[in-house]
């Protein structure tokens, strides 16, 4: 039998509905996969109920009741809260929380008839970029394991990258989806800032973060997040617009490109392995008939800085509800109300996470929030601007997804060296643009990734110019 | 960018964090490196600039008053570290 | 009094909104139920919720704006007021600091004859807290979160009440207007409606404000005055004695009538404000302001000017009535169906309210109604029963479960006694009392109450006083 795992998510269903196989030998397939790739550490838990879900879906197939996923085995960032399943987000804090109801991004994809593989692994509360702060163990790079697959989302994607799932989602709050997509060679997408519910998607930093898809190609990449995407009315941050067929515009042969270079930025690009690989995809993309154009991202620059006072001061408050009373980790005996929450909060938090809530609540403290919170948010403004700019004489904008490849376990132990992984990825999260990484190459065996930034709502345009260059490069079938 | 020792028990107190002694001045090493990155905000001037605190302008997403029926207390609870009769319960709380 | 010492006093008034559902959840917002059973995913603050603003809510609180005559922000802002406590499940309260929707405004109150203006400084949109039950257990807290996410409208005053007396009149103005405007049903001893005072004092003639206190949990208008005024002369009487006023939080303790410093506040006053990145603004347009100005309800105000017109009451009379949403309109119930509406005024406040507070009820708990008092009243207007056989009747009604009709039957009340049938009495009792008759023939003028009294005493009080009077007076004389 072929390895139905590689096949595209596209393949995969078309296989399903011409009966060359079923959910459920697919679904083995995977579950079989999983287990022979334990030692990546891939995931947290796994969904007992799989094969009974792939049962249904076959039932469904052959009575032609197929929903637009029907089948298709997939994996959850742990991130996502599912009805009657742990999920953890990565935290001891949350080592024992069945939630008792369902994300809705879960709840679409489950009505489009995907099976759910099991819940990925994370950094905690998606805090890192390398996944090395999940409270359940390092996950590795399937491409090297002694380096890590980056973060926060590295579970899914170390999954999707070994073929351990058809796709998988994540989230993105500074680049959790993008960085791993580029470390482990697949294709991730955050979506536009409001296109995902958040509903059910456990809160990082909620004006940054938005879930997304990892999957192996712009197509498939396409398809999954047009099933997740739409206006939830139980997210006020949601936004009310229809969502187009991702996958017919991918597809389109109409839509003209020009890409924005933003020149200061690519100069500065220290490696030169990367900065040449950045060069050649472009040339790549040029080839495909794509227009090229030298913008100037102003302020570009303070992205990093202006993240890690938003970031952390939203966290600081988003974070507060983990206090031992209604959920959650409990410490022992707890000999007053205060020890309760001194003691639960320091237990249940991992080091990464109560770093950012101290930083978090000291730029909001009495006499910081000016010059930290309300400076930050100045410059948001700013950085926004420049992309509005920007957009006027542009329709995407191409930067690297990452400085560098993936690092090795633990080689990172100052912090700011660590949050310096998401340079590239963080100025979309400011503006809550949407923007994409595909693979575009390797360095010693090692993948890389280019992103693109879109319009506001644009998704489709980026996956249109992902799938040109995937049409003329092979980086992300190696 | 310095934390001092007062500070840092500040915000431990404000975010209800316990902090053990003997990891106080490594925390406090990273917490500055944090803070003196932070600080490169400072070569900008955002004179007469608007703070932006969200990406989305504004979204007119309120909700109809409507109250659902559909709570299930038990449900809910199943997680929680200490209930009784319904009630969450914590150490005693002395006003 | 003292002489020497100006109080000065600002009010924060928090004010439950009578919506169906939380001001962030669907949750219901009914009083009195099975603790937890109206506590949502939401209110419970669990992992991945979202909050979504009640459009009520904005409504209500521009109703309240419109009666004040205030600036109504044309948009609102929510930010996280950050603080830890069991009954608050996110550790952090969603309310407004900046852009709260009501502006300043300004309302007049009454004391001693005079009218003065109070001004408001603000009022915004808050959700309520939950409720921790400290007595239950015997080393535990109990917490339900039923109350939490109840819609609140925080009304704060300027310092410009200057006794307590004015305080409880304002208090009471407060009440009048939201339940006029039907925003709150304004029960305080349910909670609806909840007051803190900041209370300070000064010498008189000096323009710093001292030191103040605030005064918090007062749930009734009786402890409102009791609580200012115990903590005036408390601090009073630490100036007088060379101490200073410790700028705190008090509790007030109604059995004890006395306040008492709340330690538990002290050091968790950094409250780390920031706009709530889950809520984006909320746009208020002029369109949507102007739209509720036109469907205000008659305000106290204008129904006082009203009532004077329309039914010929006294001025007094018609603020009296006009203190509540339910006296105002049981008084214009009964007075549109008698033909004297300076009748009921007459007997809804003075009987009728005296029954009322020697129950400690108020008008909408009433055990007699308002068909009960036209019944009563038309009776009196006929003639058909007296006053003080009206005056018995309500104390029975109140106690009985009868109409007034059959309590009028029973207790005889009915057999109001004619003038031949008087004449009748008075014959009789002059002939029976022979040797008084003689003394007062003989200029003893005081006997002629003795007369009076024995008539009341066979009539069983079921005799018009004045006809009685007239009648003795002639048969007397004769």
């Amino acid at each position: 039998m072929e390895d139905l795992s590689k096949l595209s998510l596209i393949d995969q269903i078309n296989g399903l509905k011409s009966r060359k196989f079923s959910s459920l030998e697919l679904t083995e397939f995977y579950l079989k996969k999983i287990d022979q790739a334990k030692a990546l550490n891939s995931f947290i838990s796994l969904n007992e109920n799989a094969l009974k879900e792939a049962k249904k879906s076959d039932e469904k197939i052959s009575k032609n009741k197929n929903s637009s996923l029907e089948g298709i085995p997939i994996a959850h960032k742990d991130i996502f809260c599912i009805k009657d399943q742990i999920t953890t987000c990565g935290s001891k804090m949350l080592e024992n929380f069945v939630s008792p109801y369902s994300s809705t991004v879960y709840e679409k994809l489950s009505n489009s008839g995907t099976v759910n593989l099991g819940k990925t692994n994370m950094d905690e509360f998606a805090m890192g970029s390398s996944n090395e702060t999940s409270f359940f163990g390092n996950v590795l790079n399937p491409i090297d394991p002694e380096r890590v697959p980056g973060g926060s989302s590295g579970g899914s994607a170390s999954a999707v990258a070994a073929n351990l799932c058809s796709f998988a989602t994540g989230t993105d709050t500074g680049g959790s989806i993008r960085q791993p997509a580029a470390f482990c060679g697949i294709t991730g997408i955050k979506p536009t800032y409001g296109r995902v519910s958040r509903w059910g998607m456990i809160a990082f930093a909620s004006s940054l973060d938005q879930g997304g898809i990892f999957a192996k190609n712009a197509l498939d990449a396409a398809l999954a997040l047009e099933n997740i995407a739409g206006f939830d009315e139980k997210d006020s941050t949601s936004i009310n617009k229809k969502v187009p067929s991702f996958l017919n515009e991918a597809k389109s042969k109409d839509k003209e490109h020009i890409v924005g270079i933003p020149k200061d930025i690519i100069e500065d690009i220290k490696d030169d392995k990367v900065k040449n690989n950045f060069y050649e995809s472009l040339e790549i993309l040029k080839k495909s008939g794509v227009k090229v154009k030298e913008i100037d991202l102003k302020n570009i620059q303070y992205s990093l800085p202006v993240y890690y006072v938003i970031a952390p001061a939203e966290c600081s408050a988003n974070l507060s509800r983990y206090d031992g009373v209604r959920f959650g980790h409990r410490c022992e005996n707890p000999k007053d109300l205060e020890d309760l929450y001194e003691r639960s909060r320091a237990e249940g938090f991992g080091e990464e996470v109560k770093k950012r809530i101290l930083i978090g609540t000291y730029c909001l403290s009495a006499g910081y929030y000016e010059a930290y919170y309300i400076k930050a948010q100045k410059i948001r403004n700013l950085i926004k601007q420049s992309f509005v700019n920007a957009f006027k004489e542009v329709s995407s904008i191409m930067m690297p997804t990452c400085a560098n490849v993936s690092f090795k376990l633990n080689s990172i132990q100052n912090p700011v060296e660590m949050y310096e992984q998401d340079i590239y990825t963080i100025p979309a999260n400011l503006a809550g643009l949407p923007a994409i990484s595909i693979p575009s190459g390797k360095i010693k065996n090692l993948p890389l990734g280019i992103q693109f930034i879109g319009n506001y709502l644009e998704e489709g345009n980026l996956f249109n110019l992902s799938n040109k260059f995937q049409q003329n490069s092979n980086f992300h079938n190696e | 960018m310095k934390i001092s020792k007062k500070v840092l028990s500040n915000i431990s107190s404000l975010s209800k964090i316990k902090i053990e002694e003997e990891i106080k001045s490594d925390l406090i090493k990273d917490l500055e490196s944090i803070l003196k990155m932070v600080t490169e905000m400072n070569k900008i001037d955002t004179s007469g600039i608007e703070p932006m605190s969200h990406p989305l302008e504004d979204a007119d997403n309120l909700r109809k008053d409507k109250a659902t029926k559909e709570i299930k207390r038990d449900e809910y609870q199943k997680s929680a570290p200490q209930t009784d009769d319904g009630f969450y319960l914590t150490p005693k709380v002395i006003e | 009094m003292n002489n020497t010492w100006e109080s000065v006093i600002g009010l924060e008034v928090h004010v439950q909104l009578s919506t169906e559902s939380k001001i962030f959840s669907n949750a219901p917002t009914k009083f009195g139920q099975t603790q937890n059973s109206q506590a949502s995913l939401v209110d419970l603050g669990l992992p991945g919720v979202l909050p979504v603003l009640n459009e009520k809510t904005i409504e209500m609180a521009i109703k309240f704006g419109c009666a004040i005559n205030a600036n109504i922000s044309s948009k609102a802002i929510f930010a996280r007021k950050n603080y830890f406590y069991p009954d608050l499940p996110k550790g952090y309260q969603i309310s407004q600091l900046d852009d709260p929707i009501v502006g300043e405004g300004k309302i007049s109150i009454e004391v001693d004859n005079e009218e003065k203006f109070i001004g408001i400084t603000r009022a915004h949109l808050e959700e309520d807290a939950g409720k921790s039950l400290h007595d239950r257990y015997e080393n535990l807290s109990a917490i339900d979160l039923n109350r939490a996410g109840t819609p609140l409208l925080e009304i704060v005053s300027e310092p410009d009440l200057r006794s307590a007396k004015e305080a409880v009149a304002y208090l009471k103005k407060i009440h009048s207007i939201i339940t006029f405007l039907e925003i709150s049903d304004g029960n305080m001893s349910q909670g609806s409606m909840r007051c803190d005072a900041n209370v300070s004092i000064r010498k008189y003639g000096e323009k710093e404000f001292g030191n103040r206190t605030e005064l918090k949990n007062i749930n009734s208008f009786r402890f409102v005055e009791k609580a200012i005024n115990y903590e005036i002369d408390r601090q009073i009487e630490i100036v007088e004695n060379g101490g200073s006023i410790d700028q705190e939080t008090r509790l007030y303790d109604a059995n004890k009538n006395e306040t008492r410093s709340m330690r538990s506040k002290e050091h968790a006053n950094d409250y780390r404000y920031f706009p709530d990145p889950d809520l984006v603004p909320v746009i208020i347009s002029k369109e949507k302001i102007q739209e509720i100005q036109k469907t205000l309800p008659e305000l106290p105000e204008q129904k006082i000017s009203r009532f004077i017109k329309d039914y010929k009451i006294s001025e007094y009379e018609s603020k009296n009535l006009n203190v509540s949403k339910e006296l105002s309109s049981f008084f214009e119930k009964v007075a549109k169906k008698i033909s004297s509406p300076e009748l009921a005024a007459k007997w809804i406040l003075g009987d009728l309210m005296a029954i009322l507070n020697k129950n400690n009820s108020e008008i909408q708990d009433s055990k007699i109604s308002s068909e009960d008092m036209i019944d009563l009243l038309s009776r009196l207007e006929e003639g058909s029963i007296s006053g003080p056989g009206a005056k018995k009747i309500i104390d029975l009604c109140w106690l009985s479960n009868e109409s007034i009709d059959v309590l009028i039957k029973k207790e005889g009340f009915d057999e109001v006694k004619g003038e031949d049938e008087l004449l009748e009495i008075i014959t009789r009792i002059i002939r029976d009392n022979s040797k008084q008759f003689e003394q007062y023939l003989n200029g003893k003028d005081k006997l002629f109450g003795f007369f009076v009294g024995q008539v009341m005493k066979e009539t069983k009080g079921n005799a018009d006083p004045k006809l009685v009077n007239e009648l003795l007076n002639k048969k007397l004389k004769q």
